[in-house]
């Protein structure tokens, strides 16, 4: 067993990683409530900014027209998939709608394959300036970037909550979690609503995908699975519906993980983390808040 | 081909005749191709395309568990790929540890695949719909963790079968009867058409009708009196059998298995080929394994990236979903039968229009127009 300052590095990427997995988690969750779509192309998205906000900066464009662009791509593709097939598939239930957005996944995993092809030679990276500078607490450096990660992940669920509960549109959205059809009744226009959330989704994946690439890795298989398998988890521990249960689950799946690291026994098997707590939690879940809260065919 | 549309009750015509003359041609057709297959094609196809159309019979398997469980239960599962690992991997340790002939192996394989599978998926069928897919595609990722460590049996000793060290590995032996391509691939064809029997004698009998029920409507189906958690474990035991035969028959076609081949984005083109070829016909699992194995090396014969495919998978997904929920194996025969009406009215056109005046282009024109 490693000693515990073996540990202590892994606390503070493990809460950088478990905050982007906290604010991709309250994509998934908001867009969910909202529309009743599982985006599961949340990752594909932000991969795709990301390698675009790559071939941005090589081509020696300065750093933040890449981020920038790159959220504004993910924002941009999210919303148009949900303004083509959300009226499209709206009578189909959430199962159906979801595992459309797989579409979306592969259609983006084949075009970066085919763009930016995984040959030999120097592997595609993105940096950020606050890589370098920070900060340390006793012998424990701690990056700005790891900061702005898991401050990300706190603003955005500290924000999204209280957009949900106080601002017009936020309300709008809660309602149609309880019932679409009545909140159309009423006056709400569903469609701006849902483009709202495909919106927000998107430029979250945005986020999620360029901070990604810098904290792990620029890879599409990595942004595509493990970041949409965790944040999934944290999204499913939370029941696809409480934002700050997503949040505390997301930060627990991050810190496990990355704790798994010294423990050279299990350390292969760390890749497991979301699934093995999504399981564990789903199993311990009292039957009837599973089956009554999931929105499904009816 | 076998259309058993969970819409329609499967067993309607038992109390008619045997059979209408419709399945009796759908029948003869389904022979004439099956001896095609196993005696026509060996001879006249290439190595390259032998090895392809065994890995397309293989695939057909995975893709009628899966489409059996898509199609006719309604659990979307993303995991049937890890599914198809265990087997493989169960099979490739047995042939390598034992020397069982290989159609017990392949027994046993789709046996402990079974278990493994109904046992990971026995809390999953707690739940509903979006939950059981979800669950079943972190199943996915996590046995193409497990898989990526453990890696797959090639010789070696101990609980993994696995030595790093070794530069020429043996390879995973075959039956004595199949030794060759060509023969493996009959054999593999014949085990392919075994399994679809087996999957089509459930949907004739009660599991096929509770199945079918369950689809409609879960509430109503529990009210009828069927148990459904124990049919849904039911079709998940049955995917996973054929899956863990398929598998060990994989092991066998492959001779080496790599963990790298069972990338954890398969698992989402096997959902999307089971949609695209349809999940609530049999013949659309035919059609999915050869959208699945069949197309890739098409293209890698012909230097196109497989990317394109993965593209095309993808938008075949969502314009399966939002258009032609049946699948290719729906929508066909649909295009087809319209593409008939439309040349046969065309054939039927020229002699309605003879008798118009002598002047033929107004009258070809209108005919055109009309």
């Amino acid at each position: 067993m490693p000693s515990w300052a073996e540990f202590q590095p892994y606390i503070v990427t493990g809460l950088a990683l478990g905050g982007l997995y906290a604010l991709s988690g309250v994509g998934l969750v908001v867009l969910y409530r909202a529309t009743g779509v599982l985006n599961l192309a949340f990752g594909a998205v932000g991969a795709m900014g990301a390698f675009i906000a790559y071939s941005i900066i090589q081509a020696g464009g300065p750093g933040w027209v890449g981020w920038i662009t790159c959220i504004l791509f993910c924002g941009v593709v999210t919303l148009g998939y949900g303004m083509l097939f959300g009226p499209a598939l709206a009578g189909r239930g959430p199962l159906v709608q979801s595992i459309a957005t797989l579409g979306l996944a592969l259609v983006l995993f084949g075009a970066i394959d085919l763009a930016w092809p995984t040959s030999g030679g120097q592997s595609p990276s993105i940096s950020f300036p606050t890589d370098n500078g920070g900060f340390s607490i006793g012998q424990l450096q701690v990056s700005w970037t790891q900061v702005i990660a898991l401050g990300l992940g706190v603003v955005i669920t500290v924000g999204t909550g209280a957009f949900l509960r106080y601002s017009k549109l936020g309300t709008a959205m809660r309602a149609m979690a309880n019932d679409r059809e009545i909140t159309a009744t009423l006056g709400v226009p569903v469609r701006r609503v849902e483009a709202a959330a495909w919106l927000g989704c998107g430029l979250l994946s945005g986020i999620a995908g360029i901070m990604l690439a810098d904290l792990s890795a620029l890879d599409d298989t990595t942004l595509v699975f493990t970041v949409v398998i965790s944040s999934l988890a944290a999204a499913l521990i939370g029941r696809l519906r409480s934002i700050s249960v997503t949040f505390v689950a997301a930060l627990v799946i991050g810190l496990v993980h990355d704790l798994l690291t010294p423990i050279t026994q299990i350390s292969n098997y760390q890749d497991m983390t979301p699934f093995v707590l999504a399981t564990i939690a789903l199993l311990v879940m009292p039957r009837g808040q599973v089956m009554a809260r999931t929105r499904e065919e009816g | 081909m076998i259309d058993t549309a969970g819409t329609k009750a499967p067993v309607a015509g038992r109390r008619g005749p045997l059979m209408d003359r419709r399945s009796l041609t759908r029948l003869t057709v389904i022979v004439v191709l099956l001896l095609l297959a196993l005696f026509a094609l060996p001879p006249i196809m290439s190595a390259y395309y032998t090895v392809t159309m065994t890995q397309v019979a293989i695939y057909s398997i995975v893709t009628l568990g899966l489409g059996l469980l898509v199609g006719r239960v309604g659990l979307y599962s993303l995991g049937q790929l890890a599914v198809l690992t265990i087997g493989a991997w169960v099979g490739a340790r047995l042939l390598f540890a034992t020397g069982q002939p290989f159609i017990l192996v392949m027994i046993e394989a789709g046996l402990v695949t079974m278990i493994i599978g109904s046992l990971i998926t026995l809390p999953a069928l707690r739940l509903r719909g979006l939950y059981l897919a979800l669950i079943t595609l972190m199943l996915a990722g996590g046995v193409t963790v497990i898989e990526a460590t453990l890696n797959f049996p090639n010789g070696g000793g101990g609980f993994s079968g696995y030595d790093g060290s070794q530069l020429h590995t043996p390879q995973i032996r075959r039956p004595s009867f199949a030794g060759t391509d060509p023969a493996f691939y009959r054999f593999a064809v014949i085990v392919a058409i075994v399994m679809f029997l087996l999957v089509f004698a459930h949907l004739l009998a009660r599991p096929g009708r509770a199945w079918a029920a369950i689809r409609q409507s879960e509430p109503s189906a529990l009210a009828a009196g069927i148990n459904t958690t124990f049919y849904k474990l039911w079709a998940m035991a049955l995917a996973a059998f054929v899956t863990g035969v398929a598998g060990a028959l994989l092991a066998g076609a492959d001779r080496q298995l790599f963990s790298i081949d069972f990338p954890i984005q398969n698992s989402i083109e096997l959902l999307a080929v089971v949609l695209m070829g349809g999940a609530f016909a049999l013949s659309g699992a035919v059609i999915a394994g050869f959208l699945q194995a069949f197309l890739p090396a098409l293209l890698q014969d012909w230097g196109v990236p497989n990317d394109w495919l993965i593209i095309l998978f993808g938008v075949g997904v969502m314009q399966v979903l939002t258009t032609a929920p049946g699948g290719i194996a729906d929508q066909f025969p649909k295009d087809m039968k319209r593409l008939y009406r439309f040349i046969s009215r065309l054939w039927r056109r020229p002699p309605a229009a003879a008798p118009a005046p002598a002047d033929t282009a107004t009258a070809g024109k209108r005919g055109g127009a009309a």
